[in-house]
């Protein structure tokens, strides 16, 4: 009898689950057409951090960029323009930055930002005098004063010509100095605010009404994370999700026409990189029969449906006064050439070697693809060897096993210094070993140049050294295709990694 | 009492292993969770830094020990890349799988008993061969691909739901399920294949013994034997298997979530891999494996329960 009753309450609460499973199945799918305007960003990785000075992921800053602000920040066209601090005079010696504080800036917790709440803020980066600064570039801040109520002044113990451009890079921003936690209570001064996140799933952002600027023009922002891209071209074609930047040429053409395209640069140096100290690119004659060998155009035809910004040297387009055009004809395919370099170089039956990729990157594994085919008819034999992209970091990066790799190089600050730093030969990030004391040379005097127009010039000198003894196979810089509903418009692309969602609106009908 | 005593030391050891074995592969596997925090940028010193504080450093079989008394007091640590505690984080996702298991769980029981009784009643004829082949692709069919397909015919072509457009319990729980239920489909199909299949052919055996001679001489008609004799002890193996299907719907879970975008415990443990999150993977792992050690400790129980004949020698 009992066991009777007991299948009876397992038979009629099965049933109950099967109803109510189905009757949330059968449930309209109104929108709510609620008139708060709202739009959902795809992204394509969760942010690392909610603190501004510990997130490091470029798709972290990328999103931050909304939320808070430096002394200065960085506009569309490259220029930086004053943000909190409403003007900056620099010393002479280029060694005492004095900042007059913007007045009515305020957080999002409805405090006004005050001096004093700048002072933390750099010493924050400075690493509040204990050892390591938590900005590299910090490391040369002697001391932080805040003389008067709206006055800021920074002293350096050496001058360093880009040191404002740090000053607008998302790491260094203005956080209030009574919030300890930033990682459970961000509060910024920027355009919008966090209001809720969801681990793995989703961010919610909202419009901050007391924004000093510009306010943003769309009510609630939801940035929810899309893992692959088959999510990223199933979620666009259903409409859960509005704009994603950086779609693949493929997604881009699959998009129907309910869908802008917009094209614009990925900001990114993406080349063949070589291992410099190891055997056989420690040759440059080997290291430009390579550069030889390589067909750009097939490159993108193959990669990007034909995009793509060639580049040859360590420098892209968006940087207009460091970008030398005239590097990309340094080297233009020529297999005999190529031949005869290896021939020279000891090589005459060709040769064998490792490019090792990250397989999360499928541009830089495509393109890894069609230059081993270049290779091929050199004689050259590229395997490709996919890996983790911890497992790059950690081989690759830090520890410097390979012989060549395929990435793309990205800029973090608005300096010359950002995309060249590292080919320094005692550079701590300098992962292709390339050692060359007459660029350190130049790279050095381009450090103590007095005017701009000087330090530009030897970092064009830099480039084109780089160029010339073919440090790397440079390739290009990748189309970038974002994908924007065409209900909303006014993206705008930054030279740098960021995404201005505040100038987003919604088309009118 | 021995019995289970026994079975309880083995669940222990079992754990205890694999947890070691988690620890093992990721001081093996190349990567590091202090770079993985800092990215690219950092300065060697930084970097050492937050190796040592993180207490990289240490040698793998002092670290696991400090790792094993710490979760052994319930402290399952700190996620390296949320600076979160990872029991709070594991607790927010884990309804989501959960909620997906049960409901694949409900959905397979609905369905494959009556089908299953259906065939055994209609052995051999016409409908059951139709019903036989349709098993064997069901059952030959993954279920992320099935996932995929449910993507493309009810979201894409007949718009039932969105794809993608997963909408989390703790906002709207109707709308939660309205979606949660596709994946759970493409999760139990298999599941409803194999169980559909063993209990068929578990009735058609059962039929065939002399008891059932016996129950239809007494005068009983075809319904009265099947659910009240044959049934009964056909199901025993079926209920064995659903068993064991609970912990692997948990765990097939995890690999649908990626096919529908679905934020649960699956999600986390793919991130935390690939950021080298060891706390957090290795609380989630041992959780799982926890999940289905328990479910078959429970079946090996339940097996008794349901046949008092199946008793376990106590040698």
């Amino acid at each position: 009898m009992t066991k009777r009753r007991l299948g009876k309450v397992l038979f009629v609460s099965m049933l109950l689950t099967l109803t109510i499973a189905l009757s949330g199945c059968a449930g309209d799918k109104e929108d709510g057409g609620s008139s708060e305007s709202a739009i959902t960003i795809g992204i394509p990785q969760d942010l690392d951090s909610l603190d501004p000075n510990l997130a490091t992921g470029a798709g972290t800053q990328e999103m931050l960029f909304n939320v808070y602000e430096g002394l200065y920040k960085p506009d569309s066209d490259g220029n930086l323009v004053p943000a909190v601090a409403s003007d900056c005079v620099i010393s002479e010696d280029g060694l005492v930055y004095t900042f007059t504080l913007r007045e009515g800036v305020k957080f999002h917790n409805g405090n006004t930002v005050t001096v004093e709440d700048v002072v933390y803020s750099m010493n924050k980066c400075a690493g509040n005098g204990s050892g390591e600064p938590l900005i590299s570039a910090f490391s040369i801040v002697e001391k932080v004063e805040a003389p008067d109520d709206k006055t800021v002044v920074l002293t350096l113990s050496e001058a360093n010509k880009d040191f404002l451009s740090i000053l607008a890079a998302g790491e260094t921003c203005i956080v209030p100095a009574d919030v300890a936690d930033l990682e459970t209570t961000p509060i910024g001064t920027g355009p919008y605010k966090i209001v809720s996140r969801s681990l793995q799933e989703s961010v919610e952002l909202e419009k901050f009404d007391e924004y000093w600027g510009e306010p943003a023009h769309i009510e609630k922002v939801t940035l929810k994370i899309l893992a692959d891209a088959d999510a990223v071209l199933m979620n666009l074609q259903g409409g859960a999700v509005d704009l994603v930047a950086r779609v693949t040429a493929a997604t881009a053409s699959e998009l129907g026409d309910q869908f802008n395209i917009v094209e614009g640069n990925m900001n990114l140096v993406q080349a063949l990189y070589l291992n410099n100290g190891v055997e056989p690119f420690n040759n440059e004659k080997v290291r430009q029969a390579l550069c030889y060998a390589v067909d750009k155009q097939e490159i993108f035809d193959f990669v990007a449906n034909g995009k793509g910004f060639a580049i040859g040297s360590s420098m892209y387009p968006s940087f207009g006064k460091y970008y030398m055009e005239e590097l990309n004809d340094v080297y233009t395919t020529d297999l005999e050439k190529a031949k005869d370099l290896l021939a020279e170089a000891g090589y005459p039956d060709g040769l064998t070697f490792t490019i090792k990729v990250a397989s999360n990157y499928q541009q830089h594994v495509d393109t890894a693809t069609v230059l081993a085919e270049q290779f091929k008819k050199i004689g050259v034999t590229a395997n490709i060897e996919l890996i983790e992209w911890e497992t790059w970091l950690n081989d690759v990066y830090s520890n410097r096993q390979y012989e060549a790799t395929v990435v793309g190089m990205d800029a973090s600050t608005l300096t010359a210094g950002a995309l060249l730093k590292r080919f320094n030969s005692t550079a701590h990030n300098n992962f292709t070993n390339y050692n060359n004391p007459d660029y350190d040379a130049a790279y050095a005097n381009a450090l103590a140049a007095a005017t701009d127009e000087e330090a530009t010039g030897y970092y064009k000198e830099c480039e084109t050294i780089l160029a010339e003894t073919a440090a790397n196979v440079y390739i290009q810089d990748l189309a970038e295709f974002v994908a924007i509903n065409k209900k909303y418009a006014g993206y705008e692309s930054y030279p740098l990694y960021v995404m201005d969602i505040a100038k987003l609106y919604i088309v009118e009908e | 009492m021995k019995y289970v005593g026994k079975k309880l030391g083995a669940m222990l050891v079992t754990l205890l292993l694999i947890s070691f074995l988690v620890f093992l592969a990721f001081d093996i596997i190349p990567g590091d969770a202090a770079m993985a925090q800092l990215g690219t940028d950092v300065t060697p010193e930084r970097l050492e830094a937050l190796r040592e504080e993180m207490g990289l450093n240490k040698p793998l079989i002092e670290r696991y020990v400090i790792w094993l008394v710490a979760f052994l007091q319930g402290d399952f640590g700190v996620s390296y890349k949320y600076n979160m505690p990872v029991a709070e984080m594991i607790s927010s996702k884990l309804p989501i799988t959960v909620i997906m298991a049960l409901i694949s769980f409900a959905i397979m029981v609905i369905v494959s008993l009556p089908l299953g009784i259906y065939t055994a009643k209609h052995n051999g004829k016409r409908i059951d061969r139709c019903i036989t082949v349709m098993n064997q692709v069901m059952m030959a069919v993954p279920h992320f691909f099935l996932g995929i397909v449910i993507t493309y015919v009810f979201g894409l072509v007949l718009k039932l739901f969105v794809p993608g457009d997963y909408v989390s319990y703790e906002k709207d729980f109707g709308a939660f399920l309205s979606y949660i239920i596709f994946p759970c489909v493409a999760i139990a199909i298999p599941k409803i294949a194999m169980s559909v299949k063993l209990l068929k052919s578990s009735c058609v055996e059962e039929a065939r013994k002399d008891y059932v001679r016996t129950a239809y001489s007494k005068g009983n008609n075809t319904s009265k034997v099947l659910y009240r004799h044959v049934l009964r002890n056909a199901m025993i193996p079926v209920v064995t298997l659903w068993g064991m299907t609970l912990a692997d719907m948990l765990v097939g879970s995890i690999v649908i979530e990626q096919v529908f975008n679905v934020p649960g415990i699956g999600r986390i443990l793919l991130t935390s891999i690939s950021y080298r999150d060891y706390p957090v993977v290795q609380a989630i792992i041992v959780l799982i494996a926890t999940v289905v050690i328990v479910t078959n400790f429970c079946v090996d129980m339940i097996y008794q329960l349901i046949d008092p004949r199946i008793s376990v020698q106590e040698s």
